[in-house]
């Protein structure tokens, strides 16, 4: 099996690295098309039977046998990654052209393969049974996601960015490793299967508490998150649509994989605690965080770090649900989830591939550097505000969906009177996160797209090209789709969900489906009433008199573009209240209070550091350089030394030994 | 039936119609004025509709879209509010939560529409009602949380319907129920002592400032959309009361008018408007008012002797 991969990939590598560099793209396109559709058939397969199917079996050679499954929650995932892969490498071919010239052929190659490795590693990850053949998986995940990183190395805070990511990522990899060789410490084996046996025999929690530490470094969640937000920004845009849509849901998957496992009543109500905790902490450090970027990229990051918050907080109210034995806000919960998953893999690869127009026509993602931009770029401005709408969970589009399935379970798990602090908890923090996620994405599009432009660049800017618009419009119709029929667009989840909450098909046949029907009626109602009140307006002022004029200044006759509102002034208000979060680091000065006059031109210019990310350049990391530089003094570099540091640990062993320790 | 729900439906306008009215009456005969008719609003309505428009050169689509987007979601949002014992049209498990979400569509509708002038005011009034809207939803959801919890149901027209003799526990939730919804009123309304409608400087305005660049039909469709927002939170607040009281459409509805009415008139000719940055205390205390009503319903639900 890994022997096969290997060779597959060394005739890939061969075949990218002879092409011309116009064509590697199309190569790479083609080959994670032709793997995107194999797995989205096989998912699709797996999806409507709800049988399980094996792909291949290998002797791992770590944890014994292992195999390559298709469940239906791996059938999800795989439709997931099948999805934004095609869309992502599609995209790759029209926005890679502006790197024409400026990177070598070689360079070119590394990254197209990277791409397809990155493709082919997740869909092992959500397929593997556990193992090695998983971490063999993880490890590959990782790596190629480095490269892809590196691939702007020249810019410092790239090379930075993906060292961050590469530490973190094999920080997390520690985790995984020790999680899985203490499930095959008690079972002899490490598939995901064994947990069952593993968890009924002990130590259930800290096995949880584990993988959750090392799946949640990939996901993103509080405190892990630091890369996130260095790592996307730094990342060729395509790059990180897959891997904010899609690399981190890995993590997710894990966690769902671990946690569903769980059967004990007490220890499901605990883990559900600890995956509430951690939704409501991770979703509204990422809110409030996003409303403070002034960056797109990096706003758009913190938003993948609240949205597996939001995740995360279903998650947390499925595990609950389930450890008081209530079927159904289990299921709905579960749905909300993993539906969540599906949306959030649309939108975000929309919104990172407008951010990739945006930054290949303006080289910068800063957002006062825009400004009118929906002039310029039509078609980019209609997408991004498709997404934003949908991030935002407005009706009519799927991301409200997912969040109501997601209230809709808090809110019965209330009504039923199970566990009513903890919903409530959730809701309250699911409703502030909703309201924050609006005003930072009002400020991302109407900074960007709306308004007069703010910098003389934005004279320049036209709309791209048809091909990257066209791979824009794979996730666009899949939001407008799954926003218009959600009734549809949750049964395919409630297969997935099925695996671990066995009442979630017919629930959601019997009660879900109906209510999302009404949803999806109420969704109609709404956009027929907005186009009927549209056409009477239109033509009641064909009889009357429209005219154009200038911005009503408010008496003021010499309104500037400087004068409109900027990133940083829309969200100051937030800011104001959430300062204890950040560290602002401040250039130039204020205008003051006395100053009557100010001069006429004053630099102004402040970021906002997120206070957790100092916890990683923090006393404890010079600690630790310091303890190294001690330890460094032992190598002497002198032989006699070494051989008596040997002599120790043989008498240390033997010390150990007779007083039994060892 | 059929019945049923289309009184329903005219209640609601002619609630959305009658606060405005009470609200001029009331606050003219305290000041001692004589005050203008109580279909001022219709008339000026009418004047409205009769004009033309001008558009800014910096706007674009979204500005002349929004204003429909704006009264489509507020219509939406009233049709699935019940009148005491009558039927909404739209009525489902979870609408509660359908609720908030289409008024957040109007409100990021408008928001857009304002960073589309590209006017520095607007762009202030966008800001502060972003803001403003995510301090507030907590408070909505966690007061939708305690009427779910309380009545066991997640649908607006059963939550309402859930009495069946005296109950003094939930006479009291429902009572602190409607005070809070009334106080989320006053928000969503934009009435003193959050914003002063009748205002005349733009930095110290919130909704108003946002519309400074429509006129014509387009404010119009925005002052309706305003009115029925007011009147949604208003029978919701009423409806909680009618449940205990006399739980009867000719009773709900007029309570619903009178409520905002006269509350809203009695500060109008009162009180003060806020300052500007006491606003987020003024939201935050809402939300956790809203917080502090659900734990006494959740206490009063554990039937502790208190």
């Amino acid at each position: 099996m890994y022997l096969h991969l290997l060779l597959a990939f060394a005739l890939l590598a061969a075949i990218i690295f002879a092409l011309p560099v116009r064509w590697k793209a199309w190569a790479a396109t083609a080959a994670t098309t032709a793997a995107a559709v194999a797995a989205a058939a096989t998912a699709a397969r797996c999806l409507a039977t709800g049988e399980t199917l094996q792909l291949a079996r290998m002797q791992g050679p770590l944890f014994g046998p292992e195999s390559l499954t298709v469940d239906p929650l791996s059938a999800l995932f795989l439709l997931i990654i099948a999805i934004s892969s095609v869309s992502a490498s599609l995209y790759s071919c029209g926005y890679m052209k502006h790197y024409y010239g400026k990177k070598s052929s070689v360079q070119f190659s590394l990254h197209y393969l990277s791409l397809v490795a990155l493709v082919v590693s997740m869909m092992m990850v959500v397929t593997s049974s556990g193992g090695f053949s998983f971490l063999f998986g993880w490890e590959m995940m990782t790596i190629a996601s480095f490269l892809l990183i590196l691939f702007d190395a020249q810019r410092p805070e790239v090379l930075r960015a993906a060292l961050t990511y590469l530490i973190m990522m094999h920080v997390g990899f520690v985790f995984l490793v020790a999680g899985f060789a203490g499930i095959d410490a008690v079972c002899g084996t490490a598939d995901f299967d064994a947990l069952p046996y593993c968890y009924a025999s002990r130590h259930t929690l800290s096995l949880f508490v584990i993988f959750l530490i090392g799946f949640g470094m990939k996901a993103g969640i509080f405190p892990m998150h630091v890369w996130l937000p260095e790592a996307h920004p730094a990342a060729p845009s395509h790059v990180s649509a897959l891997m904010s849509g899609v690399m981190i849901k890995t993590g997710v998957y894990g966690i769902i994989r671990v946690a569903g496992e769980i059967t004990e009543v007490g220890q499901l109500h605990t883990a559900g605690i600890i995956l509430l905790a951690v939704g409501v902490v991770t979703g509204l450090w990422g809110a409030v965080q996003a409303a403070a970027q002034n960056d797109a990229k990096r706003l758009l990051a913190y938003s993948s770090m609240e949205n597996v918050g939001i995740i995360f907080i279903a998650l947390g109210v499925a595990a609950l649900g389930a450890g008081a034995d209530d079927p159904v806000v289990a299921s709905i919960a579960l749905c909300g989830a993993l539906l969540h998953t599906l949306n959030h893999s649309l939108f975000k690869s929309l919104l990172y591939f407008g951010a990739g127009n945006l930054y290949s026509q303006m080289h910068t993602t800063l957002l006062d550097h825009f400004g009118g931009a929906a002039k310029r770029m039509p078609v980019t401005a209609a997408l991004f505000l498709l997404a934003t709408a949908a991030i935002c969970a407005l009706p009519p589009l799927n991301g409200f969906a997912g969040e109501f399935l997601i209230y809709l379970g808090m809110m019965d798990s209330v009504s039923n009177g199970v566990n009513v602090l903890y919903a409530v908890g959730g809701i309250t923090a699911l409703a502030l996160i909703g309201g924050i996620v609006l005003l930072a994405f009002a400020k991302l599009f109407g900074v960007i797209f709306l308004g007069s432009p703010r910098h003389e660049g934005m004279n320049s800017v036209r709309e791209v090209e048809g091909l990257r618009l066209g791979a824009m419009a794979i996730p666009a119709a899949g939001i407008i789709m799954a926003g218009l029929l959600p009734q549809y667009a949750v049964r395919v989840v409630s297969a997935a969900a099925a695996e671990f909450s066995p009442a979630a098909v017919y629930l959601v046949e019997a009660d879900v489906a109906p209510t999302l029907t009404r949803v999806s009626l109420t969704a109609a109602l709404l956009i027929i009433l907005a186009a009927l009140l549209y056409t009477v307006k239109v033509r009641a002022q064909r009889r009357r008199n429209v005219t154009q004029g200038p911005t009503w200044g408010c008496g003021f006759t010499a309104p500037d573009a400087r004068m409109q509102y900027t990133g940083e002034s829309f969200a100051e208000g937030l800011e104001s209240l959430a300062s204890t979060f950040n560290s602002d680091i401040v250039e130039g000065r204020v205008v003051d209070k006395g100053e009557i006059f100010p001069p006429a031109v004053r630099n102004y210019n402040v970021r906002h550091k997120d206070r957790v990310g100092r916890l990683f350049s923090a006393w404890w990391i010079e600690m630790l350089r310091m303890i190294n530089q001690r330890i460094m003094r032992l190598r002497t570099g002198k032989i006699n030394n070494y051989i008596f540091f040997a002599l120790m640990f043989l008498v240390l062993v033997f010390v150990l030994s007779l007083f039994n320790i060892l | 039936m059929i019945v049923k729900t289309l009184l329903n439906t005219l209640l609601m306008a002619a609630v959305a119609i009658a606060i405005p009215g009470v609200i001029n009456r009331l606050r003219a005969r305290l000041a001692g004025r004589k005050g203008v008719s109580f279909f001022q609003h219709l008339r000026d309505a009418r004047l409205l509709a009769a004009k033309g428009a001008v558009y800014s050169h910096t706007t674009t689509l979204l500005f002349r879209v929004a204003p429909a987007v704006y009264l489509a979601a507020a219509i939406t949002a009233t049709l699935l509010i019940p009148v005491a014992d009558l039927e909404p049209i739209i009525s489902f498990e979870g609408d509660i939560i359908c609720f908030a979400y289409t008024l957040a569509l109007a409100r990021a509708a408008l928001i857009l529409a304002a960073m589309d002038t590209g006017s520095s005011f607007e762009g202030m009034g966008a800001s502060r009602e972003a803001l403003y809207g995510a301090l507030i939803e907590p408070a909505l959801m966690i007061g939708f949380a305690t009427l779910a919890m309380f009545c066991g149901y997640t649908t607006f027209a059963d939550i309402f319907a859930v009495k069946q003799s005296f109950d003094l526990h939930l006479t009291l939730v429902m009572l602190l129920a409607a005070y809070l919804f009334l106080r989320i009123t006053f928000v969503e309304a934009g009435r003193v002592p959050v914003e002063d409608p009748r205002t005349h400087l733009e930095l110290t305005m919130i909704h108003e400032v946002m519309c400074l660049d429509y006129g014509g039909i387009d404010m119009l469709m925005i002052r309706i959309g305003g009115w029925l927002k007011t009147a949604a939170f208003s029978m919701i607040a009423a409806n909680a009361i009618a449940t205990v009281s006399c739980f009867k459409w000719w009773f709900a509805a007029p309570v619903a008018i009178l409520l905002t009415g006269v509350s809203v008139g009695i500060v109008e000719s009162t009180q003060a408007r806020n300052k500007l940055s006491r606003n987020t205390t003024f939201m935050v205390t809402i939300s956790a008012l809203a917080a502090l009503i659900f734990f006494i319903g959740y206490l009063l639900q554990l039937d502790i002797n208190i």
